[in-house]
């Protein structure tokens, strides 16, 4: 841990070095900030600093909350939601057995981030996600990492996101996974932490697009004046990527492959395929033949399908090689992926770097491929299939959050300070029976950002959801990300499927003087 | 991707510039493709919209119409029923009103079906989700300003659904619906590139058009009889038939009679440059079938369901037979739906072989 700390020192260096933390005597007075009574507490505030100073990246957006009024965000708020509505911006919930579509929840107040300090968490993500592909391929390989006691054989032979279907397999340029949408959250010092990387079938990539193209028209005056990365080269980005491990020559045909329009993220699938111009295939559309080519049926009969982005889970691929009774996969995909006729994105068995026990290893994984110290900072966790980790989680439940290694979305998650005590005698239970499926984290106080809640500004916790992707001719990180935000104080749940909202993320540019224009006779923010 | 990785930060001008152009960017991708799933999406959307469109017409028209009416001699309001071709769903859905007594089928009733209930299909809500529905699956090959305005009028209609209630209202109600429909043709037209999806689009479109048509047709022949000569309220229903295609204006200009059974008649089913007319529907799903592969089979029927309009002798059909001569041309216009289906959307895939494989 304390190699790499260092490093994490440089993104929260990169913070304090601009909040001029003495006197803000030439700052903006704290009387005419926009919301007088906002107050993060003990937490670090993405957009207020020490002593109610708006940090500087965030200072021009600050002037300007104070010069609209709380009336006026209100209505931009309410314009937000209506366009939301219009353009049919919308995510699945499931109340029993039946989806119910509803509006996408946006808060209009961007968080707002420095791109010096974006620059470097980007470099964060790609060097990650670089190791990540060369731990994967290697452990469908020799397993170096596994002779060299870098990471544990049962971490690799006990995981149930190990597919012996892809050992041997050389995906192009050997990358597995090439779309990840990495979970960030801040802590109370303003250390960014990757808490969770995604690999299998992230989404999220959507509602970013959307949030920004919404912000846009609501915020239109903000966009003249401040120098804003652009989010709309993902789109093109991904059509490269995509395109480029195609195995065939000449221009390859890219599909959009979906359980269907009864999965909750329908939405964001058709919105991909409508970006990028291809089709949206479900599982029936395809089928391989005995040449085992992918090929779409299309009314001019079949047609050879040469990359897949799906956005199906491994398990419902392919009815052959996985689960027999899938109706969503198609019979052969994996037969076809083997034999290098179609490239899949992401390949199957990426998910075997994205559970929560090989996460606590990622640190070391990056210096045994990589040679480098890693950039980001990973949460401590305890494995406790390790019997003192064990003991000290058992006897410390109330200060820890507890999760299953190998379930996404928030489930089975506990959090220590809000777990009543049968929840907690529930989880020590589990953590007794089955230690392997166990890891436990301390509680990270989340950064929080001002949220527009019921006409009333006030603080709520945040995360922040990238995008990165990684092919055989570079990398892309997203400028920004999706932040999500909880929706009730105090609450430390972000997932929209309980109840989280989000927010539009500006990376802005804080070095050249000239982009800040409402900023004149402010000495800080260059 | 290429060379613009993450060091794109020396540059923070050009932040996402992609690399040059190179000569296979230029020339347009090869093949293109449309799934068989989506022809049929956006096939289902054009008919839909094409209902919603059309029965909201007629439902405005009946309910001016039937202001008009002296007392005593109105048509009711079932003859509804029988243009959208649900007297049978209706019959069943409100037999507790048939079994109370209630002789006629009750406005608020019929209203309530025909404008209201989702889950009928032919009501105008019910084809306005539907064609959501298949807009929403068709996202990917249709404009996306098409499908927010299809989503847009969902949300309209549905929030506004009380305005139904009153006649006065329901007026109002009954245009929103036909200038969103509008709306959505005129963003089709104006953005959607003239692909095959586009030319499923506008086959269904036609289909539903003559369709349409021909209901109207049919139901306001048998209980508009011009048997009773002067009759001034004659005159009235077939200018009724007419407004309900939105026909009237281009009746007027083209034809040179006063609106009357053989007149209208001929203009409806045989005209050649009223979009509404039975010939002219034909001719355009003709047109949009021609640029598709495999059309043999429904060109054909396309061709026999436009002969069989081309040779109507009118006259005769106004003093009987008509009813039977409109179910002739439904069963061509379902021949032709019918092919289009098999071909498109239902292909016997199995057995069959790309090129690489046969050779």
């Amino acid at each position: 841990m304390a190699t790499h700390r260092t490093h994490h020192r440089r993104i929260k260096g990169v913070v304090e070095a601009a909040e001029s933390p003495d006197a803000p005597e030439d700052g903006p007075d704290p009387r005419t900030a926009p919301w007088p009574s906002y107050d993060p507490g003990e937490f670090y505030d993405e957009m207020v600093g020490p002593h109610g100073v708006p940090r500087p990246a965030a200072e021009a957006l600050w002037r300007h909350f104070t010069e609209l009024g709380p009336e006026a965000l209100s209505e931009r708020q309410d314009a937000a939601d209506r366009e939301m509505r219009a353009i049919g911006v919308t995510f699945t919930v499931y109340e029993g057995s039946t989806g119910v579509d509803r509006p996408w929840p946006f808060d209009i107040i961007p968080r707002v981030m420095p791109s010096d300090e974006w620059q470097l968490i980007e470099s964060g993500l790609v060097q990650r996600l670089n190791a990540l592909n060369l731990f994967i391929d290697d452990v469908y390989h020799d397993q170096r990492a596994v002779s060299a006691g870098i990471v544990p054989s049962e971490l690799v032979a006990g995981s149930p996101n190990f597919r012996r279907e892809c050992v041997g397999v050389d995906p192009p340029g050997g990358i597995w996974a090439h779309i990840c949408g990495s979970d960030l959250i801040r802590d109370g010092d303003g250390t960014v932490y990757v808490l969770e990387d995604n690999l299998r079938v992230p989404s999220g990539v959507s509602y970013l697009l959307e949030n920004r193209m919404v912000t846009k028209h609501v915020f239109a005056e903000m966009f003249r004046h401040y120098s804003i990365e652009p989010v709309d080269p993902y789109v093109g980005r991904l059509a490269n990527m995509l395109a480029s491990v195609s195995p065939s020559t000449g221009d390859p045909t890219i599909v959009v492959l979906t359980p269907g329009i009864y999965n909750s993220a329908y939405f964001e699938h058709a919105f991909l395929a409508q970006q990028l111009g291809v089709e949206l295939v479900e599982g029936s559309d395809l089928v391989v033949l005995d040449d085992d080519c992918v090929y779409a049926r299309t009314i001019d009969g079949l047609q050879r399908v040469d990359v897949i982005y799906r956005r199906i889970d491994d398990l419902f691929l392919d009815p052959e090689v996985f689960r027999p009774d899938s109706m969503l996969g198609v019979p052969g995909l994996v037969r076809s992926w083997r034999a290098g006729r179609v490239a899949l994105v992401n390949a199957p068995g990426a998910g075997i770097a994205d559970d929560k026990k090989v996460y606590s290893y990622v640190p070391d994984i990056i210096r045994f491929f990589l040679d480098e110290e890693p950039i980001l900072a990973t949460v401590p966790t305890l494995r406790c299939s390790d019997e003192d980790s064990r003991h000290y989680v058992l006897s410390n439940l109330e200060r820890l959050v507890v999760k299953p290694a190998n379930e996404s979305g928030g489930y089975g998650v506990m959090v220590g300070t809000q777990a009543t005590e049968d929840e907690m005698a529930s989880t020590a239970k589990q953590v007794e029976e089955e230690p392997n499926r166990w890891v436990a984290q301390p509680i990270i106080p989340l950064s929080t950002a001002p949220t527009l809640c019921e006409g009333e500004v006030a603080p709520r916790h945040v995360d922040l959801r990238p995008f990165t992707l990684l092919g055989p001719e570079g990398a892309y990180v997203t400028r920004g990300g999706l932040t999500r935000v909880a929706r009730q104080a105090g609450s430390l749940v972000v997932n929209s499927s309980q109840g989280g909202g989000s927010k539009d993320t500006w990376v802005v540019d804080t070095r050249g003087g000239d982009s800040l224009p409402l900023n004149e006779p402010s000495g800080s923010g260059s | 991707m290429n060379d613009h990785g993450v060091g794109d930060h020396d540059h923070p001008d050009h932040p996402d510039h992609e690399p040059n152009d190179v000569a296979s960017d230029l020339q347009p991708k090869e093949p293109t493709m449309l799934l068989a799933r989506m022809a049929e999406a956006v096939y289902w959307a054009g008919r839909y919209l094409e209902r919603a469109e059309g029965t909201a017409r007629i439902v405005q028209v009946h309910t001016d119409a039937h202001v008009d009416m002296p007392v005593g001699q109105d048509v009711g309001w079932e003859p509804l029923l029988s243009i959208v071709g649900v007297d049978s769903e209706f019959a069943e859905r409100y037999s507790h009103a048939a079994d109370a007594g209630a002789a006629d089928a009750a406005e608020e009733d019929v209203i309530e079906f025909l404008l209201r209930g989702e889950e009928n299909p032919s009501s105008i809500m019910g084809a306005i989700a539907s064609a959501r529905e298949n807009l929403r699956t068709a996202r990917p090959v249709i404009p996306r300003e098409a499908w927010e305005a299809c989503n847009n009028l969902w949300l309209v209609c549905s929030d506004n659904l009380a305005e139904t209630d009153s006649r006065q209202n329901r007026v109002q109600w009954l245009r929103r619906v036909i200038a969103g429909c509008q709306r959505i043709n005129g963003i089709l037209l104006g953005t959607m590139s003239r692909d095959e999806a586009m030319s499923f689009l506008l086959i269904g479109q036609n289909l539903e058009r003559a369709d349409l048509t021909t209901r109207v047709l049919d139901v306001r022949s048998d209980n508009l009889h011009p048997q009773r000569g002067d009759d001034p309220y004659d005159v009235v229903h077939w200018m009724a038939v007419l407004r309900s295609l939105a026909a009237y204006q281009p009746f007027r200009r083209a034809m040179p009679a006063r609106p009357q059974g053989g007149s209208t008649l001929r203009f409806l089913l045989q005209d050649d440059r009223f979009p509404r007319a039975v010939s002219a529907c034909l001719t355009e799903t003709r047109a949009h079938l021609k640029g598709l592969a495999r059309a043999e089979d429904a060109i054909e029927a396309t061709t026999n369901a436009a002969m069989v309009v081309a040779s109507a002798a009118v006259p005769r059909l106004t003093l009987g037979g008509l009813s039977e001569f409109l179910d002739e041309v439904q069963v061509a216009l379902g021949e032709i739906h019918h092919h289009i289906d098999d071909t498109y959307f239902r292909p016997a895939f199995v057995g069959w072989q790309p090129e690489s494989l046969a050779s």
